[in-house]
C-alpha cells in the first residue's frame, strides 16, 4: 500500500490560522471604525438621577411623580451616553431645588457623579408643574448647566411627555452633539386588530395606538420627515397601492394610483421625494422615484424583483435597495438618478437595507448561508459603506429583520421572533440596552421617525 | 486479514514522523493562539460586538398607569454597579488624586490619564490590562478637568488640548469634557503608518462655532509624518457638532496628537 | 251701526297693533360695522368629469384671498392645475385658508371601466364555470427563491390555456411565497412567479388583456407549519376567475 501523505493538511491549517489572525485584525479595525461612526467610542460622563421630589401633598402628585421619575431614568439610561450612577450610592438627602444641593455629597465617592439632575414635581389645580436642574457637581465655580420649568395638564401622558422633553434637553447639553430621541415615534405593522394595520408608539413602547383602518392588509409604513404624513402600501380589492395617511387630518389623502402593484415606499430626508417599487412598467417590480405628492414618477432600476428602496438621508444623492437580479436577493446602491449601480453584498440572502442618519452605515438583514433546508433565520448586520466592512449585531439566528435607525444614529429598532412570534425590539447599536417594545399580536416592519 | 494486519504493522512502523509532525503543528497552533490572544487584546476581538446568544434579556415594562420599578438587567454587559470606568481594572494602581478643591492653575500642565472605557466585558477572556502610566486619573474618580488646558492619554490617544478662552474651561468644564471625549474617540490610529517609532506630534487648531460645529480646521504645526497629520485632521473633521456652545459665538481650540502613544 | 263702529275699532286696533309690533320689530340702528376681511373663495373643477380607466383628467382650481391652499393635504399654489389619473371614482378636496376663514371645494372624477374592444361580451360565468375553472386551472408550484416554471407546471399551464381560450375566461394570477423570506422581497418574488405563468399562457395563445397578475408575497399562506411540505405548498401561483 502506498504511504499516505499527510503534509498537505499541515500547510492548510497554517494558512487557515493566518487568515483567522488577519480576520481578527480586520474585524477589530472594522469595529473601531464602526464604533466611531456610531459615536460610541467615547467615555461616558457619570450622571446621577435621583427621583424628583413631590412638591406638595396633592393626591395626584405622587403617582405622576412616580411616572415622571421612571421615564426620566429610562430615557437617560437608554440614550447609552451616560454612565448612570447606581442608586444605591446616592446620598440620603435628595435636593428638590438648588438651595438644597450639597454638591460635594454627590461629587465625592461613593456616588462620584460628574453631573446631577434634580428637581420637583407638584400638581396644582389640575396642572402639573415640574422644575428641573442639571448641575456640574465636580466644578465648584459655575455649576448650573440647565434650569427648566414645565407646566401641563396633570395626566400620566403629560408627565411622560415632560420627562421625555427634559431628558432630551439634558442629552442635547451633555451629548456633545448627539441629539436625544426621547420624543421620537416608531411606526409599525400589527395584527392585533384582526388584520395588518399601521400602528404607532413612543420610542420606549408606550402609547401604542392604531392609525390606519384599511380593513385589508397594510404594510411597510414610512413616516415623512416632518412627521405629518405616513406612506404605506395597502391592498385594495385588486392591487397594491401606495397610500398616504395624513396624521393632521386623521384620514388617508389622495395619492396617485396606477394599474400595477406598488410596494415599499421611502422618503427622501428633505421630504420632497418618495421612492417605491412598482410593477407598472414591466409586470415585474422595479424602483421608481416620484415627488412627494406622487406626481412625476420616473423609473430608476431595471432589475427583476427590485424592492425596498431607501435614500441616503445625509445627502439624498443615493438609493440603496434589494434586487433578485442575480438569484438570491442582494443589497445594491445607486445614485439617485439611477446611475452608478454598485453591489454591496455578494452572498447569502440580504434584504431590508436601512441607511444610518450620518450616511456612513447600512443596517440590513442577512442570512449568510441560505438554502432549501434552512429554517429562514436572519440576523441584523451593520456595514460601513466606505470600507464594506461588516459587523454582526444579532447572533441568535432567529428571524431578525427590518432594522430601522433612530434619529441619533445609535439605536436600531427591528423585528424578531425570538420569543416565538414576531415582535418589535430596540437596541443600542453595540448590542446593549436590548428591549422588547411590543407584546400583543404579531408586530413587524418598524420605522423610526426622523426626529 | 493478513493483509489488514500487515497494513497496521506497516503504519506502526511509520508513526514517528507523523507524531512529530502532529506535535509540532499542535505546538505551532498553541503558539499562534497565544500570540493571537495577546495581539487581539490590543484591539477588540472579532465576535464581541452585538447581542450575544443567551443574553439574559429583561423585558422592561414602562407603562403610564402602573409604574413598575425597573427590573435590574442580569448579565448585562455594560450597566452594573460599578464605580466607573475602571471597573475592569484587575489590579489597584497607585493613583494620583489631586485634592478635591484643587483649583485648576492656568497654564500648568497637569498630567491626566483618561482610560479607554471597556465597551463589552469579555466573557471568555481575562480582563484586559489597560496600559496606562502610573499617574492615571480616570474620569470621574479624580479632580475636575484642569480648566482649558491639559494633556490626556488614553490607550489610543495621547496628546492634549487647550481652549484659548481662559474663562471658558473654568465655567464650562462639562463642555470641554465633551469636546475632548469626541475628539479622542474619533482618532483612528490605525490610519497612521505603523513604522513610526520616534515620537511625533501634530497640532490641529479649529474653532467651535455657536451651534457647536467645528470650523477652520487646520494644521497649526505638522508632525512631519503625513499620515499622522491626516489622521489628526480627520479626527476633527469627522465630527458634525459638539453641541451648542453654552456661551459666546466662537471658541478656538488647539489639540495635539502624539504618536506613537507609548 | 254697531257693526261699523266695532269694525272701525278692530281696524284701529289692528293698525295700532301693527304699528307697535313693527315698532318692536324695528331694530336699533346698528353702529357702522368695521370693514370685514375680504371673503375667501375657492373653486375646484375637473375636466373632464368622467373618464375611462387609464385616461387622465385635469383638476383646475382658483382661490381668492387665501394664504394657505392645499389639495388633499398637499400644499399648492393659490391657482393652478394638476393632471390626475385615478383608477376609480375619486373626490378631490381643495382647502383654502385666509384671514376671513376657510373655504373648501370639491370636484369628482368618475371613472368608468375601459370599454372592451370585442363587440361580443364574454359569456357571464355561471356556478358551473367556477367549478370547471377550479378543476382545469390548478395551482402550480415553484422551487425556493425561483420563479421559473418547472416542467410539470408548464404542462399544467398548456392544458389550462386550452380551456381558458375556449371559454373566453378572464384570469387573475396570484403569486405566493413561503413564509421564510422577508415580507417585501417576497412581494417582489410573488410578482415574478405570477408573471412567469402569465408569459407562459401568452405563449400558449391567451391574450394579455384577459390576464391580470398580483402578488400576495407571504401574506396569504395556505398553511403555517415550519416544514418543507408546507413551504412547498405556499410557493405557488393560484388562479382565480375574474367575473
Amino acid at each position: 500500500m502506498v504511504k499516505e501523505k499527510r503534509n498537505g493538511t499541515g500547510k492548510s491549517s497554517l494558512l487557515l490560522l493566518g487568515f483567522m489572525l488577519l480576520g481578527s485584525f480586520l474585524s477589530a479595525a472594522a469595529q473601531d471604525r464602526i464604533k466611531i461612526e456610531l459615536n460610541m467610542g467615547q467615555e461616558r460622563p457619570r450622571l446621577a438621577v435621583p427621583d424628583f421630589k413631590a412638591a406638595n401633598g396633592d393626591p395626584q402628585t405622587a403617582p405622576l411623580n412616580t411616572v415622571f421619575n421612571q421615564v426620566l431614568w429610562n430615557d437617560l439610561d437608554n440614550a447609552g451616553i451616560f454612565d448612570m450612577v447606581a442608586k444605591s450610592f446616592y446620598p440620603s438627602q435628595t435636593p428638590g431645588q438648588p438651595a438644597e444641593l450639597q454638591a460635594k455629597a454627590w461629587g465625592d465617592p461613593p456616588p462620584n457623579a460628574g453631573v446631577l439632575t434634580f428637581g420637583s414635581l407638584g400638581v396644582n389645580n389640575g396642572k402639573v408643574d415640574v422644575q428641573g436642574w442639571l448641575y456640574d457637581v465636580k466644578n465648584p465655580g459655575a455649576p448650573q448647566i440647565l434650569g427648566k420649568q414645565y407646566k401641563e395638564d396633570a395626566t400620566p401622558d403629560m408627565a411622560r411627555m415632560i420627562a421625555h422633553r427634559f431628558a432630551d434637553e439634558i442629552i442635547a447639553r451633555l451629548g456633545s452633539g448627539i441629539a436625544g430621541i426621547a420624543e421620537s415615534q416608531i411606526y409599525f405593522v400589527s395584527t392585533r386588530s384582526g388584520n395588518k394595520e399601521i400602528w404607532s408608539m413612543d420610542y420606549d413602547g408606550a402609547n401604542q395606538k392604531q392609525i390606519t383602518k384599511l380593513g385589508s392588509i397594510a404594510l411597510s409604513p414610512r413616516i415623512s420627515p416632518d412627521g405629518s404624513r405616513l406612506a404605506f402600501s395597502g391592498l385594495t380589492r385588486d392591487s397594491w397601492q401606495i397610500m398616504m395617511y395624513s396624521l393632521e387630518l386623521g384620514r388617508t389623502v389622495a395619492f396617485p394610483r396606477n394599474a400595477g402593484d406598488n410596494f415599499s415606499p421611502a422618503w427622501a430626508s428633505d421630504g420632497t421625494k418618495i421612492a417605491f417599487a412598482s410593477t407598472i412598467h414591466s409586470g415585474l417590480s422595479e424602483i421608481f422615484v416620484a415627488d412627494a405628492n406622487g406626481a412625476g414618477a420616473r423609473r430608476l432600476s431595471t432589475g427583476k424583483g427590485d424592492v425596498s428602496p431607501v435614500f441616503n438621508p445625509k445627502t439624498n444623492g443615493q438609493i440603496a435597495w434589494v434586487s433578485g437580479r442575480t438569484g438570491l436577493p442582494q443589497i445594491y446602491v445607486m445614485d439617485a438618478d439611477g446611475s452608478n449601480v454598485q453591489k454591496m453584498t455578494d452572498q447569502g440572502y440580504a434584504v431590508s437595507p436601512a441607511w444610518s442618519p450620518n450616511g456612513l452605515l447600512l443596517a440590513f438583514a442577512w442570512v449568510r448561508n441560505y438554502g432549501p433546508g434552512v429554517l429562514g433565520g436572519s440576523d441584523i448586520y451593520l456595514m460601513d459603506i466606505a470600507s464594506r466592512q461588516i459587523i454582526q449585531l444579532t447572533h441568535d439566528g432567529g428571524r431578525n429583520d427590518f432594522p430601522s435607525w433612530s434619529p441619533d444614529g445609535r439605536h436600531i429598532v427591528f423585528q424578531s421572533n425570538r420569543t416565538g412570534n414576531e415582535q418589535i425590539w430596540s437596541v443600542l447599536a453595540d448590542g446593549t440596552h436590548l428591549q422588547q417594545l411590543t407584546r400583543q399580536g404579531r408586530n413587524s416592519q418598524p420605522n423610526w421617525s426622523f426626529k | 486479514m493478513a493483509y489488514a494486519k500487515a497494513n497496521i504493522f506497516y503504519e506502526r512502523e511509520e508513526w514517528k514522523k507523523p507524531v512529530l509532525l502532529s506535535v509540532g503543528f499542535h505546538g505551532l497552533l498553541v503558539l499562534s493562539i497565544a500570540v493571537w490572544g495577546y495581539v487581539a487584546q490590543q484591539h477588540s476581538t472579532a465576535n464581541d460586538w452585538g447581542i450575544k446568544q443567551g443574553d439574559a434579556v429583561t423585558a422592561q415594562l414602562v407603562s403610564a398607569s402602573i409604574p413598575i420599578p425597573k427590573a435590574e438587567q442580569s448579565d448585562n454587559i455594560v450597566a452594573n454597579e460599578s464605580k466607573g470606568v475602571t471597573q475592569t481594572q484587575p489590579e489597584a494602581k497607585p493613583v494620583e488624586q489631586p485634592p478635591d478643591d484643587a483649583v485648576p492653575i492656568q497654564g500648568k500642565v497637569k498630567p491626566q490619564k483618561i482610560e479607554k472605557p471597556v465597551q463589552q466585558a469579555h466573557v471568555t477572556q481575562p480582563p484586559r490590562p489597560v496600559p496606562t502610566p502610573e499617574t492615571a486619573v480616570p474620569y470621574g474618580e479624580g479632580g475636575p478637568v484642569s480648566g482649558p488646558f491639559g494633556s490626556v492619554t488614553t490607550a489610543n490617544y495621547k496628546g492634549g488640548f487647550s481652549f484659548q478662552n481662559a474663562d471658558f474651561g473654568g465655567k464650562y468644564g462639562w463642555y470641554v469634557d465633551g469636546v475632548k471625549r469626541r475628539v479622542q474617540a474619533n482618532w483612528l490610529t490605525y490610519e497612521i503608518d505603523p513604522r513610526i517609532k520616534a515620537p511625533h506630534r501634530a497640532f490641529i487648531e479649529f474653532d467651535i462655532t455657536r451651534d457647536g460645529s467645528p470650523a477652520n480646521v487646520h494644521l497649526a504645526q505638522s508632525s512631519g509624518v503625513p499620515s499622522l497629520d491626516q489622521s489628526a485632521m480627520r479626527a476633527i473633521q469627522r465630527i458634525d457638532s459638539f453641541g451648542k456652545l453654552p456661551e459666546g459665538n466662537s471658541v478656538t481650540v488647539d489639540f495635539w496628537f502624539d504618536y506613537p502613544p507609548k | 251701526m254697531n257693526k261699523s263702529k266695532s269694525n272701525r275699532i278692530v281696524v284701529l286696533g289692528v293698525l295700532a297693533f301693527l304699528m307697535v309690533a313693527s315698532g318692536c320689530k324695528k331694530k336699533q340702528p346698528a353702529p357702522p360695522p368695521p370693514p370685514p376681511p375680504k371673503a375667501v373663495s375657492a373653486t375646484l373643477s375637473a375636466n373632464p368629469t368622467s373618464i375611462e380607466a387609464g385616461q387622465s383628467a385635469t383638476l383646475t382650481w382658483s382661490t381668492e384671498n387665501a394664504t394657505d391652499v392645499a389639495l388633499d393635504g398637499n400644499k399648492v399654489d393659490p391657482s393652478g392645475s394638476q393632471t390626475v389619473s385615478p383608477t376609480q371614482t375619486t373626490t378631490y378636496h381643495l382647502t383654502a385658508k385666509g384671514a376671513a376663514g376657510t373655504q373648501e371645494a370639491t370636484a369628482q372624477v368618475s371613472v368608468t371601466p375601459k370599454a372592451t374592444p370585442t363587440p361580443t361580451p364574454a359569456p357571464t360565468p355561471t356556478v358551473t364555470d367556477d367549478q370547471l375553472f377550479a378543476q382545469m386551472v390548478k395551482d402550480i408550484y415553484f422551487d425556493y427563491d425561483k420563479a421559473d416554471l418547472r416542467p410539470d407546471a408548464q404542462q399544467a399551464l398548456a392544458q389550462a390555456a386550452q380551456v381558458i381560450k375556449q371559454k373566453g375566461w378572464k384570469v387573475q394570477i396570484e403569486g405566493n411565497c413561503d413564509d421564510r423570506g422577508s415580507t417585501e422581497y417576497n412581494l417582489a418574488l410573488g410578482e415574478r412567479r405570477a408573471d412567469s405563468a402569465k408569459q407562459a399562457l401568452i405563449r400558449d395563445g391567451i391574450s394579455a388583456d384577459v390576464l391580470k397578475t398580483i402578488s400576495y408575497g407571504k401574506e396569504k399562506p395556505q398553511c403555517t407549519d415550519q416544514n418543507e411540505d408546507c413551504w412547498q405548498k405556499n410557493r405557488r401561483d393560484h388562479f382565480s376567475l375574474l367575473h
